[in-house]
């Protein structure tokens, strides 16, 4: 499935030409300024094998940008470690190394407690039945909804969305945070003009601001927009359970820094 | 409302009546009531709750979602009013079609929550009813019985 069609090539896509780069690239110093460019260079012309890889592990229950910033992340990596002096060619290197990030992903870096695999692995099956159900009913559906769409108990759906609430969102934040070199917010930032009209007037601004884009999205279609979190969850691009724990995430970062009450009328249109 | 005989200090009956609105386990089959130290590590055992009861009863799960997220909200907001070393009390009721949240604290300050806040909009968005009362403690007892009642009803379809 994933595999290279040939030495140099994947999906179709020849990367031959990059091979001497690579040679160049590690014998480069890393002040190098030839080095940043190389680098820059390679991860973007790979690029669209992290974005097939994330592909593939897409309805499960993660959003397909955050599945393409942690394979980005893993073609990273592999840039920065792989070796073409040990006769390997580097999409055999690669592709292992992407996948193996984005698994990772799945198994560890959400979960803040120990969940057992069969539970995460519940978990993405109800994430993704309540994004079909939502679909087709046209509002959230119910526990015993998704039961009978899953042909599980309501039991299993009780224990996989109480499972959800052990998850944590914050992973792919923290893990980015040390390849800011890579420009990978243009993709994800654009500008919202709902968030422009409260902001005018709102005394909370500078705590809005402190939020990352989407968090403040996502609040501000909760709270000033009246969304319903599936409705979010379906303009997001993300799943209604992660537009829940950003959610909870938010509202309590907010508690946590909110010492001066906001007057009302700063909030509302 | 007022308490004018507050330095008479009478066997206040007022304040130790049952409430109707409360749900109150003693004689309801659908109330729960929970009581924990007011500090905020006691939060997720009053999330875990209503999260249960909604599910249980099988509210859809954007519903089930801004009930844990409301009465987090309510808690939280309770909690630092809190008076030390005392409890939060929370009692939930599961009703068909309508679950009902009440949390009260004895607070020193007489002032309740404030609803001009960006905490109370996000309680107002998350709940379709949501209100706030402050009652002299009695009994005896210092202080101020601040208290945060919201409910929200299962989403209606047709």
């Amino acid at each position: 499935m994933t595999r290279a069609d040939s030495e140099h090539a994947y999906r179709g896509q020849n990367y031959e030409e990059l091979a001497p780069l690579f040679v160049e690239f590690a014998d480069l110093d890393k002040r190098d300024r030839r080095y940043a460019e190389l680098r820059d260079r390679l991860v973007t012309e790979h690029l669209p094998i992290a974005q097939h890889i994330a592909r593939r592990f897409s309805n499960r229950g993660e959003a397909q940008e955050d599945l393409v910033q942690v394979a980005t992340l893993g073609l990273i990596n592999a840039v920065d470690r792989f070796d073409p002096h040990r006769g390997v060619d580097f999409l055999s290197y690669a592709v292992p190394t992407i996948m193996g990030e984005v698994r990772r992903h799945f198994r560890d870096t959400g979960w803040t407690v120990r969940v057992p695999r069969r539970l995460q692995e519940r978990h993405l099956s109800i994430s993704a039945a309540i994004s079909t159900l939502s679909q087709s009913l046209g509002r959230a559906p119910t526990p015993s909804e998704i039961a009978e769409h899953l042909g599980i108990s309501r039991e299993e759906v009780h224990q996989g969305l109480e499972a959800g609430n052990a998850y944590r969102s914050s992973s792919l934040d923290e893990l980015l945070s040390d390849t800011d070199e890579i420009p990978l917010g243009d993709a994800i930032g654009s500008s919202d003009t709902e968030l422009d009209e409260v902001e005018n007037r709102a005394a909370i601004r500078p705590l809005l601001e402190e939020l990352d884009e989407r968090e403040r999205r996502i609040l501000v279609l909760r709270f000033f927009r009246s969304m319903t979190q599936t409705q979010i969850a379906e303009q997001v691009g993300i799943s209604q359970m992660h537009v829940s724990r950003l959610l909870a995430r938010t509202l309590s970062r907010l508690r946590d820094r909110i010492e001066v009450d906001v007057p009302a009328e700063s909030l509302s249109d | 409302m007022s308490a004018p005989y507050s330095d008479r200090h009478p066997a206040s009956v007022e304040s130790s009546a049952p409430d109707p609105d409360t749900p109150n386990p003693a004689t309801d089959p659908h109330a729960v009531e929970v009581r924990v130290m007011a500090v905020p590590e006691q939060l997720p055992v009053m999330r875990a709750v209503v999260g249960d009861l909604a599910m249980r009863a099988d509210f859809d799960v954007d519903t089930i979602a801004d009930l844990r997220l409301a009465v987090d909200e309510a808690c939280s907001s309770l909690v630092r009013i809190a008076a030390e070393q005392s409890p939060l009390v929370g009692r939930f009721r599961s009703a068909e079609n309508l679950l009902e949240f009440t949390a009260e604290v004895t607070s020193p300050e007489a002032s309740g929550p404030r609803t001009n806040t960006f905490s109370w909009r996000v309680l107002s968005a998350l709940t379709d009813n949501v209100a706030s009362s402050v009652r002299e403690a009695g009994d005896n007892a210092d202080g101020h019985v601040v208290r945060i009642q919201l409910s929200k009803g299962r989403m209606v379809h047709e």
